[in-house]
């Protein structure tokens, strides 16, 4: 006998809203639905009606994690539009601050992924150790969250001799840490034993389902941005793409441990390397009348914006295709045939970010399944309707 | 004994400061490059209105007061801010900028009309440039440096 429970929208693996339908048969899953749309904020329609500037800062704001990701993203397609090339030390200020949030996003999933598995001195442990790149970012930029780093033509804070040497300490902090890290993966046998062989997703699947990021390649796909298509300062900076063979959620977090390894690897060079010269150059207001479609390998996978222009001081269309929103088919097939305890570990795999990935929304009616747009006087119309004829008794007091 | 590999960080953690300070009264230094509040300096502005237009939140507003006097009032909506400092990088005055951020940060009140800040000025006469007849003045195009 079949059931469908729901999993979700409050809180599903991690504080943000989603809406999980497996379809299940005793404790296994048979088929799981995923229901999008409780975090729709609008942000295409806005970008339409904001210069290339003010994008930059509402870009920032899709995700709180990845910031700097979708900033980069759009400010190399718009520098593109305009046809400028930003300078060299800006790129590599650029790249530098890309990795750095890079450690930081993959020590917060180190984190959840302990605590999903039930290991939570592993997460207290990643947590506390965050603090230090945190700490690092807040000194280049000034900012923890949103660093604002990002302007069309380069970067705006520069480094100086001081900051680099710090960065550095705090590198050699975060490598030691890291290491010990691994360490304990190594030695803990109920750690392991609670990640391997959970979400199976194998490297045929991967490849078909279009999966991005650490996902792909903890299933042996080398897909990687940073590799294939370099951007920023990547064609000059040697590293290696990680990759595990397991295809299951183990197989992730030893990706993403490598990959953290590697970061520390870039870093350095970048640190070390670092050109002399200026940081931004100087940006035209409009830009011609084209289309770009720029990519960017995040923490979390590849991350598109496509941009039109028009020729006036705003973009005509922005749209911005998420890692996560990438991830969601490969998702279903990893929780197909699983069990129902292991949802949270392994939808938490994927280091889902919602939030990223609500960008449009359609209304299905629950009756007929009829699939449509409204517009917004006709919502305000139902939701007015549905506030005058309320289902539930209003003003109930508690009968004691 | 698995439990060995956690000895060593459990000893540290025994014996170490707590990791956090006793705000109110004990404060850490915000970096250098911190973006805390943004304030006018009003002999310097030139009314170019750039900072207006680049200011993603829309916290800034510029009218002109009296026209003939070539008066302009300026008002910062801090409650609108979201303190990116584009205003400082948009600000076209060299060397000094007119516009500039400072290190402040505990800036909560009770009412949100309190934060508002208000300058009233005569409009500075940009260097090297002719003064333009018809106000209000052409925009300047973004300036896209360094802010320090």
């Amino acid at each position: 006998m079949k059931f469908t429970i729901p999993i979700g929208p409050q809180h599903p693996a991690l504080k943000e809203p989603i809406s999980l339908r497996m379809t299940v048969e005793g404790e296994v899953i048979r088929d799981a639905d995923i229901r999008l749309g409780y975090n729709h904020r609008g942000l295409e329609k806005l970008a339409e009606e904001r210069t290339w500037i003010q994008n930059i800062y509402l870009m920032e704001r899709i995700c709180g994690i990845c910031s700097h990701s979708h900033t980069t993203c759009y400010v190399q397609g718009v520098e593109k539009l305009m046809e400028i090339e930003p300078p060299k030390r800006g790129l590599y200020i650029r790249t530098l601050v890309a990795e750095l949030e890079r450690i930081h996003s993959h020590l917060l999933w180190l984190g959840v992924a302990g605590h999903e598995a039930g290991f939570d001195s592993f997460f207290m442990y990643t947590w506390r150790d965050r603090e230090v790149v945190m700490d690092i970012l807040e000194m280049i930029s000034g900012n923890r969250v949103h660093y604002a780093m990002n302007t069309i033509g380069g970067v705006r804070r520069d480094l100086d001799d001081l900051q680099v040497k710090k960065i550095l300490d705090g590198l050699e902090v975060l490598k030691k840490r890291t290491e010990y890290y691994f360490k304990i993966g190594a030695n803990e046998p109920t750690f392991v034993a609670r990640l391997a062989g959970v979400g199976y997703l194998s490297k045929e699947r991967a490849m078909d389902l279009c999966a991005v990021g650490p996902t792909a390649r903890a299933s042996g796909v080398t897909r990687d941005v940073r590799k294939d298509d370099p951007y920023a300062a990547y064609d000059e900076t040697p590293f290696d793409v990680c990759t595990a063979d397991t295809c299951d959620v183990l197989g992730r977090t030893v990706v993403r441990i490598k990959e953290l390894f590697e970061s520390y690897k870039i870093s350095e060079f970048l640190l070390k390397s670092l050109p002399a010269g200026g940081i931004a150059v100087k940006a035209p207001k409009r830009a011609k009348p084209n289309e770009v479609l720029s990519r960017y390998e995040a923490p979390r996978g590849e991350n598109t914006h496509y941009i039109k222009s028009n020729g006036t001081d705003k973009p005509e269309r922005l749209k911005v295709r998420a890692p996560t929103l990438a991830n969601y088919p490969a998702t279903v097939e990893m929780l197909r045939n699983g069990f129902i305890a292991d949802i949270p570990l392994i939808f938490a795999a994927i280091d889902p970010c919602i939030c990223c990935a609500e960008r449009a929304v359609e209304l299905v009616n629950a009756r007929t399944g009829e699939e449509k747009a409204l517009r917004f006087s006709e919502l305000r119309k139902l939701a007015d309707e549905r506030f005058k004829n309320p289902s539930l008794k209003r003003n109930a007091v508690w009968p004691f | 004994m698995r439990l060995a590999v956690f000895l060593p960080e459990l000893l540290r953690s025994l014996f170490k400061k707590p990791n956090t300070v006793d705000y109110p009264f004990k404060k850490l230094d915000v970096p250098k490059d911190f973006r805390g509040t943004p304030f006018l300096h009003p002999e310097i502005c030139i009314a170019c209105r750039a900072c207006e237009r680049d200011c993603p939140a829309e916290a800034i507003e510029i009218t002109s007061v009296v026209e003939a006097e070539k008066k302009f009032k300026m008002i910062i909506h801090n409650d609108r801010c979201i303190h990116c400092a584009q205003c400082v990088d948009s600000c076209p005055t060299n060397p000094v900028k007119a516009m500039e951020i400072d290190h402040l940060f505990e800036t909560a009140d009770f009412d949100r009309h309190n934060l508002k800040m208000e300058w009233e000025f005569v409009r500075a006469l940009p260097k090297k440039e002719p003064k333009p007849a018809a106000a209000p003045p052409k925009p300047e195009p973004p300036k896209t440096e360094p802010a320090q």
